[in-house]
């Protein structure tokens, strides 16, 4: 479908210009250009910032730590998720507590995580990694325990061990509930990467936001904010392409049936 | 004949589910479970696939009692949506079936030609089920299942879900694959004309709870039957009014 598909990037194309345009409006008419930088006087920051990788410095320091934490909470939060999802006793002792813990947002988190682990990287792979973990952990749970019951009968029927029916039918059946899960976790990531970086951490986006309000240098700040928002949606969409090509077969069905 | 099948009596909840069901299932027999909604009739296929467990009496398949599924004995749903690997094209759900089987990998293409061949599946091998009609995925089921090469096939409601036109060939496609394998077919249906086309034996339930068998009715009409048939009507008549008095 050529045709829809060009249609789709015109209206995402018009939206953005709308949102300049927007931009513009607001930063010179209602309020003032220093409160809101128009769009041109951004892109000036941004080009000498770019030019001497300074902006790239704090965003490959900010993608390690949300990579880190992201990575290592999705692993820890789908092997416990199974066990949770496969063994009743231990979902009861622990649902409880992880009800209780969930609240707590990673930007909760960040007093103690400095005093546990200072402002180094420690503490940052923390917070990504509590904020991660439990938003897999409760969709993994859940959709390990959704896995059709006839499917795994009809599987066990046929013969198959406890070990094939966990392997191929309730982890098959648990990956769309898994990956839904890992993509808000991930989205979660980089929006609570920002706070840890600034309230303890000496570079990174956060890092670059809290240092530019500081010197009031709103022309920075925005160069900060656009870049968090690309980065957000850049990732967002290369996870979906990546998921398009290895699981799809996993996903689609879900809209069939 | 070494295929005998007993229950006597599951309480479940505190209510008695099944009370007192005798049923010896003969080799290659064709036998439905005839009942109520809500008689036990799934319920007591489930004992028999060993899914669940009787709580008095005991159920035996070839002398030997019954624990846990095991792949003798094939359940097979109705829902064929949910019991399928949606995941998995028509060829990859036989496979599977193989797989779990530990055949030699050397055996399994012609394994897989010969059943999806047999349900007339073999140039859709490739699309996945939800891209299967509700006829076609009962017949991949039915696939999957003989690929095993089950002794026994229990069938739950298996075509309660397909409309009347689809049902009919069902029946035809059933009996021809059962005429030809031999297999012993325990077939749970509240429909009394489907249990009249089809089976060798008809066990009528009592309205549950509590239920038991009130009369086995043995149907020997010659295949393929009409339910518009004399004999056949007869045989409706006198399974309808058993059901009635249940």
């Amino acid at each position: 479908m050529p045709e829809g598909r060009a249609r789709t990037l015109l209206l995402f194309a018009g939206s953005i210009v709308v949102a300049f345009a927007l931009w513009q409006f607001l930063s010179t008419v209602v309020f003032n250009p220093f409160l809101i930088p128009p769009p041109l006087v951004v892109f000036e920051t941004m080009l000498p910032m770019v030019r001497s990788g300074e902006i790239f410095r704090h965003v490959a320091i900010s993608l390690a730590r949300v990579g880190v934490g992201f990575v290592t909470g999705c692993a820890a939060a789908i092997v416990l998720g199974v066990i949770l999802g496969r063994i009743k006793l231990v979902n009861e002792l622990l649902d409880p507590i992880i009800e209780l813990l969930r609240y707590l947002s990673p930007t909760a988190m960040i007093p103690i995580a400095v005093i546990w682990f200072g402002i180094g990287e420690t503490s940052k792979y923390f917070l990504i990694f509590w904020g991660t973990f439990f938003i897999v952990l409760v969709n993994t749970t859940a959709g390990v325990m959704r896995a059709p019951v006839i499917r795994q009968r009809a599987a066990e029927c046929l013969g198959a061990s406890p070990l094939q029916i966990f392997l191929l039918v309730v982890i098959p059946s648990a990956a769309p509930y898994i990956v839904t899960g890992m993509r808000i976790a991930m989205a979660s990531s980089f929006m609570s990467i920002i706070p840890a970086e600034i309230l303890a951490a000496d570079s990174g986006i956060g890092f670059l936001l809290q240092q530019s309000s500081i010197l009031l240098q709103t022309n920075r700040i925005f160069v900060a904010l656009l870049t968090i928002c690309v980065l957000g949606f850049v990732f967002d969409r290369l996870f979906r392409i990546a998921v398009d090509r290895m699981l799809s077969r996993y996903m689609s069905y879900i809209a069939l049936t | 004949m070494r295929n005998v099948s007993k229950v006597v009596g599951t309480a479940a909840e505190r209510y008695v589910a099944l009370d007192g069901i005798d049923l010896q299932d003969a080799e290659g027999e064709f036998v439905c479970l005839l009942g109520p909604s809500g008689c036990g009739k799934s319920t007591l296929l489930n004992i028999l696939a060993g899914f669940d467990q009787a709580s008095a009496g005991d159920v035996q398949f070839e002398g030997a009692p019954v624990r846990g599924a095991g792949k003798d004995r094939v359940m097979f749903f109705q829902d064929a949506g949910a019991a399928l690997l949606p995941w998995l094209s028509a060829e990859e759900n036989v496979r599977f079936a193989l797989r779990v089987r530990k055949l030699p990998k050397a055996q399994w293409p012609a394994i897989i030609d010969k059943y999806l061949a047999m349900v007339d599946l073999a140039e859709h091998r490739h699309k996945f089920p939800a891209q299967l009609s509700g006829g076609m995925r009962q017949r991949l089921q039915i696939a999957r299942a003989l690929a095993v090469e089950p002794k026994v096939l229990l069938m739950d409601e298996p075509f309660g879900a397909l409309d009347a036109l689809t049902r009919r060939r069902m029946h035809g496609f059933l009996l021809d694959i059962w005429q030809r394998t031999g297999k012993t077919i325990v077939f749970v249906t509240h429909d009394i004309a489907e249990a009249v086309t089809l089976a060798d034996r008809i066990c009528v339930m009592s309205v549950g709870p509590g239920s038991r068998i009130v009369e086995v009715v043995r149907v020997e009409l010659p295949r393929p039957r009409d339910p518009a048939d004399a004999g056949a009507g007869r045989i409706f008549k006198q399974v309808e009014t058993l059901l009635e008095a249940a």
